[in-house]
């Protein structure tokens, strides 16, 4: 027992588990655990466990004071405790429904998601057929060219596209410029033009940014799942007389129609309250009037005074509406068979 | 900054160990740090630069300490102009010193002037937009003058030079005034110079003076820099920001913004002020170092070579600035000067947060109507100055 018990140190466990059966008193703490852990089958639980103490340490706790703080008066005092925090019930959710910014933010939120989520999904699928059909070097020099859109770090593509529609020397005003008039162009309307002043012009350079940075996720994605549909399939449709168009609604289309909705749902995640674009495009949210719901949010948490309590309302209220439409798509896509 | 230290540890022989540690913060980064620094307890400053709009603000926060029985002690707070240190005083409390001043004018070249055969820099708003179409038909492809419209700082002396306010303090309750026929006249010049008077470019739509919100050059100083813009608003410190290749800068010169018929519009007194930090470790320290750094030599120095001027009467009457080129029109100006609503404690909300003067501005440059705009700003303005929300 003297012995059994040396060997219980830490890192020598292995070896008092290998003489287990000599303990005279049954069966050491370690093996029964190992029994009980077996036998109700709580092994991948346990695997979990760490997981979830990261995804309950970094995501839920967080979650559950950004829950708590939108219904308090929470603000730069509170957090350095000189004055004391006080529930103030529903008034951070009317004043932000109050705010006409919201519903500014709101709707140019919407708007953006509904241009960017299809284009960047038909641009996506598109480079993903594309590449399936390409030969060996061309599907390298393609692929090869769209990842390098997608390993951009998000920061120094804004920036990029922030210079290329500079107004002072900036190259699209500069070709826009030398363009002829009967094609748009046109010193008249193009030099100096301001990109990043008025909703649509800043708009369609996010539209143009985001699409270029989401469709490689989307290409690869599709071309994955283009992979695992069965060559007979398309030969037979070939033989039945079918064109390029009635093959993909026809048999790509309904194979691929749960990686479609994954795509879907994440692009609409992603471009809903898409921040550092914007935030980098617009210069520093100063134009309220094109403020997408990000920035609304970052804009009423953290500018002079922060208030903490209405940027957890905020973001509470972004959650529940990207929530609505997750699970309004998700269930009617169950409906229609696609997920099972 | 050096040298500062250098004379603050000969001075106080008990700090001749003190390390001071000066950390540069990017201006627009700071109310970020301040709350941050103030929120978590830690990596706080000892003394602090504050515009002195912030003051007011910071000190309501709770982040600086009453510096009042110093003050009262230090025999050179009896110099400083009486407005500056009245912005820093709330009550018997007083939680800041000014440092520096600085007013916006209107920057101009001697030579174009000469060339358009302007003689005298315009002393009324009908003068004004005849000099700048003077210039611009002597130099085709160039603007008269630049009114971006995210430019609270500039548009308020046009509010004021029509004689209006906007806003007053009326018994402890903010009253806004945007919307009175005096103010509306000063922000319906400032619109016009785009949209009735076609003399500053459509660019300047949505950026403040120095391009793009954000941004630290470009825009119209830019573009004055380097002769694309006739006249320019901004104060003497924009030099900083001009580019390298800044053109013709030997014919710098400075006029106050004129009044509306005749006079000088008020400046906005801008400036910065230096505070004592409330969770500092060493209150009677900082104090120190912040009498050495706004001593009237080192503060005039300080301002002198970055484009300001000293917070103290007897440096400003002294005439060293009314002989020079580029300030004696600045120094004009800032002998005609508000600050107020600008340094109401909500300010920083109705201005950053909400930026209502640059919204109404920008959306009357893109065409919105008028009086409805305006009255939509003013009754916005007014909620935020007295409750802290729209």
């Amino acid at each position: 027992m003297t012995k059994l018990s040396t060997q219980d140190r830490p890192g020598q466990l292995g070896r008092s588990w290998d003489r287990a059966p000599h303990d005279p008193g049954g069966l050491p703490a370690r093996a029964r655990i190992g029994t009980f852990v077996r036998r109700r089958r709580l092994a991948p639980y346990l695997l979990l466990i760490p997981a979830l103490i990261g995804v309950g340490w970094l995501i839920v706790w967080p979650t559950i004071q950004v829950g708590l703080f939108s219904f308090q008066n929470y603000g730069i005092l509170q957090l350095a405790g000189v004055a004391p925090t006080r529930w103030v019930g529903l008034a951070n959710f009317i004043t932000i429904f109050k705010d006409q910014e919201f519903w500014v933010s709101l709707r140019n939120s919407c708007v953006f998601a509904a241009v960017v989520v299809p284009l960047t999904l038909v641009t996506g699928t598109c480079v993903g057929l594309l590449l399936n059909r390409l030969g060996p070097r061309m599907s390298m020099i393609v692929s090869g060219s769209t990842l390098l859109a997608w390993a951009t770090p998000t920061v120094a593509a804004t920036v990029i596209f922030y210079w290329i529609f500079n107004p002072d020397g900036g190259v699209v005003d500069w070709a826009l410029t030398r363009l002829p008039t009967w094609l748009g162009g046109g010193a008249a309307t193009w030099a100096g033009f301001n990109w990043t002043s008025s909703v649509l012009p800043v708009y369609t350079v996010a539209t143009l940014l985001l699409v270029w940075q989401g469709f490689p996720f989307i290409a690869v994605s599709v071309l994955a799942g283009l992979r695992t549909v069965p060559a007979e399939l398309y030969e037979a449709a070939r033989v039945d007389g079918a064109g390029p168009w009635q093959v993909f609604w026809k048999i790509t289309y309904p194979l691929l129609k749960p990686i479609f909705l994954v795509l879907l749902l994440l692009s609409v995640i992603w471009d809903f309250g898409v921040f550092p674009q914007l935030y980098i495009l617009t210069g520093s949210g100063a134009n309220l009037d094109e403020y997408n719901l990000g920035i609304y949010v970052y804009q009423k948490a953290f500018s002079t005074p922060p208030s903490y309590g209405l940027g957890g309302a905020l973001a509470l209220v972004l959650t529940v509406i990207l929530l609505v439409i997750t699970v309004g798509y998700v269930r009617a896509s169950i409906k229609q068979g696609a997920l099972q | 900054m050096n040298g500062v230290v250098t004379q603050f540890h000969k001075a106080y022989p008990a700090y001749a160990k003190t390390k001071v540690h000066v950390v540069f913060v990017p201006w627009e980064n700071r109310t970020t740090d301040w709350t941050t620094a103030f929120s978590s307890g830690k990596n706080g400053p000892d003394v602090t630069e504050l515009g002195n709009t912030d003051t007011p603000t910071v000190a309501s926060l709770g982040m600086l300490a009453n510096i009042a029985t110093d003050v009262h002690k230090w025999s050179p707070s009896s110099n400083i102009v009486k407005g500056m240190l009245a912005n820093d005083t709330v009550g018997s409390r007083l939680y800041a010193v000014p440092w520096f001043g600085g007013v916006r004018g209107i920057w101009y070249r001697k030579d174009q002037f000469a060339k358009a055969g302007i003689s005298s820099p315009p002393t009324s708003w009908t003068q004004l937009v005849a000099d700048a179409k003077l210039l611009m038909n002597k130099s085709p492809g160039t603007y008269g003058i630049g009114a971006p419209s995210d430019y609270t700082n500039g548009i308020v002396s046009f509010i004021w030079g029509a004689g209006g306010q906007v806003a007053v303090d009326q018994g402890g309750k903010w009253v806004a005034e945007l919307n009175t026929p005096q103010s509306e006249a000063g922000i319906k010049f400032y619109a016009d110079l785009y949209l009735a008077n076609h003399v500053s470019p459509k660019t300047y739509i949505g950026q403040t003076e120095l391009g793009a919100p954000g941004a630290t050059s470009g825009g119209s100083n830019e573009d004055f820099a380097l002769g694309k813009l006739g006249m320019y608003v901004d104060g003497p410190w924009a030099k900083a920001e001009f580019p390298k290749n800044a053109v013709d800068a030997a014919n710098f010169a400075s006029f106050p913004i004129p009044g509306q018929s005749s006079g000088q519009s008020p400046a906005f007194a801008g400036g910065s002020d230096l505070g004592v930090w409330k969770l500092t470790k060493y209150p009677a320290a900082s104090w120190d170092l912040v009498k050495t750094m706004d001593s009237v030599s080192n503060s005039t120095s300080f301002a002198n070579s970055a484009g300001f001027f000293p917070p103290f009467t007897t440096q400003l009457t002294s005439g060293a600035y009314s002989s020079n080129q580029l300030l004696s029109g600045f120094a004009k100006a800032a002998t005609v000067t508000q600050i107020s609503p600008l340094n109401a404690k909500n300010w920083a909300i109705a201005d950053t947060t909400d930026a209502v003067i640059p919204t109404m501005m920008k959306a009357l440059m893109q065409g919105a109507n008028f009086s409805q705009t305006v009255d939509q700003a003013n009754t916005e303005l007014q909620n935020i100055l007295n409750t802290g929300k729209k």
